[in-house]
């Protein structure tokens, strides 16, 4: 579904994209791992928009995306749910999700799609008129995974969704990430988290200073190999 | 006697300054969505109301109307002053947009000053009378300016927190990259911000040259630092901080005329941005918390 093929990133002269290259399948829960500063959230930014490519290919079922600017990867049916949830702080639950079907017209529509975040998060609901800002991290995450729905993406980003959260919050983050994944969502995740989200990925890579290293399906062996490498950001540690 | 005279330059201040409101939530939105500062808005803004005056003298249309005009003119000159002083210029460097606002702001001055030859120009007064209320008088055409200020506030209001477009401007202004990821296009909603600003400067010139009976050039820079310190005192990005600052600083520069003589005011006015920016640097109500 999402095919990413050689791309280069820079910010100024740095490169922190240096040519990656991978897929994610539809229907599935592909996950990237790697410590701090392998360029994992530069590549979301990337793939959504945010950041331009210097060069590379950016697919999204065989349509070029790569330089797109993200207003209209959005109306192509991605959506990211980024790094730190950046909700609006100042602005309610429900304009926040509001603001998440941004590019729809279709006012019924919209309205039936906040009705079903709100069955799927009743959090949100009972905190509907509250400001986002006064949500616990755990809320607002959920409020940042419903704004990033409300587009009714076919693939949906999510860029550290355990970060900073309490471990019971995380375990209900990954259980809803399975859900919406049984419903139908081809999901895209980035963790640091490694143990939670090979935990429920299909498939995974893992990124190391801008390059994707390694490849694989989850099991016994790649484990523990792979939480080495994500934590310690080396091939082999000394310990 | 001293204390009516007290009151009655309080309530002139404050309905004088509801145009000081408007130029503050001018520069206070453009800083909200981009975090620049306008420069240029105030004289913006007076030439709004320059260009009002010269396309109601060529319609030939009623001089209540001068408003409206001033207000379309004031969102061309907006629009006009993003293209130029914004979207030209690499945003990235935090100086470069203050050096091309400022070299707006002495352009228009320049065309200003030249086109008038210097000279000021009148500008129809709506609602000259007075209204008494005991041994209080009220100028009409206060009543009448602040009426109108209030309105196209109340206008923006609904404009930013009741409409789509208003969503936008908020998304961006709280939290730029999750606004994009929302499919918001920050260029579009940056020109907007201006282009609505510019209207409001429009409709604040227009106001303050009926007031005062009459346009100049020399009105743009007191204007201009009066615009900021609104700005600061409210609390930079803040709206309702911006109109409540107005107001103050319209009814406080009042009383140090009233007090100390029309020589001396702006230096008390200054003197209470002074104090805010000791005791209170946030302004009164605060810079927007909202950013990580």
């Amino acid at each position: 579904m999402l095919q990413v093929s050689d791309v280069e990133t820079a910010y100024g002269k740095i490169k922190a994209l240096k040519g990656v290259s991978l897929s994610a399948a539809k229907g599935r829960i592909t996950c990237l791992l790697g410590p701090n500063g392998a360029g994992k959230t530069t590549l979301m930014y990337t793939i959504a928009g945010i950041l331009r490519p210097l060069r590379g290919s950016i697919r999204l079922d065989g349509q070029e995306i790569a330089g797109l600017t993200s207003a209209a990867i959005v109306s192509r049916g991605l959506a990211l749910v980024p790094e730190n949830r950046l909700v609006f702080p100042q602005m309610s639950v429900k304009e926040n999700l509001e603001a998440g079907a941004y590019r729809r017209k279709d006012a019924a529509g919209i309205a039936e799609d906040i009705a079903r975040m709100y069955a799927r998060f009743p959090r949100l609901q009972e905190r509907r008129e509250q400001l986002a800002g006064t949500l616990s991290g755990g809320e607002q995450q959920m409020l940042a995974v419903a704004r990033a729905l409300m587009s009714r993406p076919r693939i949906l980003l999510m860029d550290e969704p355990s970060l900073g959260l309490a471990p019971m919050i995380v375990e209900e983050v990954f259980s809803i990430i399975k859900s919406l994944n049984r419903d139908g969502v081809t999901i895209f995740l980035v963790e640091q988290n490694a143990h939670m989200a090979l935990g429920v990925a299909h498939h995974f890579y893992l990124m190391e200073q801008g390059r994707v290293t390694f490849s694989g399906e989850p099991g016994k062996l790649a484990e523990d190999e792979v939480i080495q490498r994500a934590y310690l950001g080396t091939r082999r540690a000394s310990a | 006697m001293l204390f009516i005279d007290l009151l009655q330059s309080i309530a002139d201040g404050l309905l004088f300054g509801a145009t000081y409101s408007l130029i503050g939530i001018g520069f206070t939105l453009v800083f909200g969505v981009m975090h620049k500062i306008n420069m240029a808005y105030a004289a913006a803004s007076v030439a709004g109301a320059y260009a009002g005056l010269t396309l109601l003298k060529l319609a030939g249309l009623p001089p209540l109307l001068v408003i409206i005009m001033a207000c379309l003119a004031g969102a061309v000159f907006g629009l006009l002053t993003y293209v130029l002083c914004f979207w030209l210029i690499p945003l990235s460097h935090p100086l470069a947009t203050l050096m091309s606002t400022v070299g707006m702001l002495l352009l228009i001055d320049e065309i200003v000053v030249h086109l008038t030859a210097g000279m000021p120009v009148n500008y129809p007064t709506v609602m000259g009378g007075m209204v008494s209320l005991g041994s209080f008088l009220l100028r009409g055409d206060l009543m009448f300016i602040f009426t109108i200020a209030v309105l196209a506030m109340a206008a923006l209001m609904y404009l930013i927190y009741r409409t789509r477009l208003g969503l936008a401007t908020r998304a961006v202004s709280q939290q730029p990259v999750a606004a994009q990821l929302c499919g918001m296009r920050l260029g579009q909603v940056n020109a907007l911000t201006f282009t609505i600003s510019g209207a409001l400067g429009g409709i604040a010139g227009s106001l303050i040259g009926s007031a005062v009976g009459l346009l100049s050039p020399l009105l743009i820079a007191p204007l201009t630092v009066k615009g900021l310190i609104v700005t600061v005192i409210g609390g930079l990005g803040s709206i309702p901080g911006a109109i409540i600052a107005g107001l103050l600083v319209g009814a406080a520069e009042n009383v140090f005329q009233f007090v100390r003589g029309v020589t001396e005011r702006d230096i008390y006015v200054m003197l209470l941005l002074f104090v805010f920016l000791v005791f209170r640097p946030g302004g009164i109500l605060g810079a927007d918390p909202g950013r990580n």
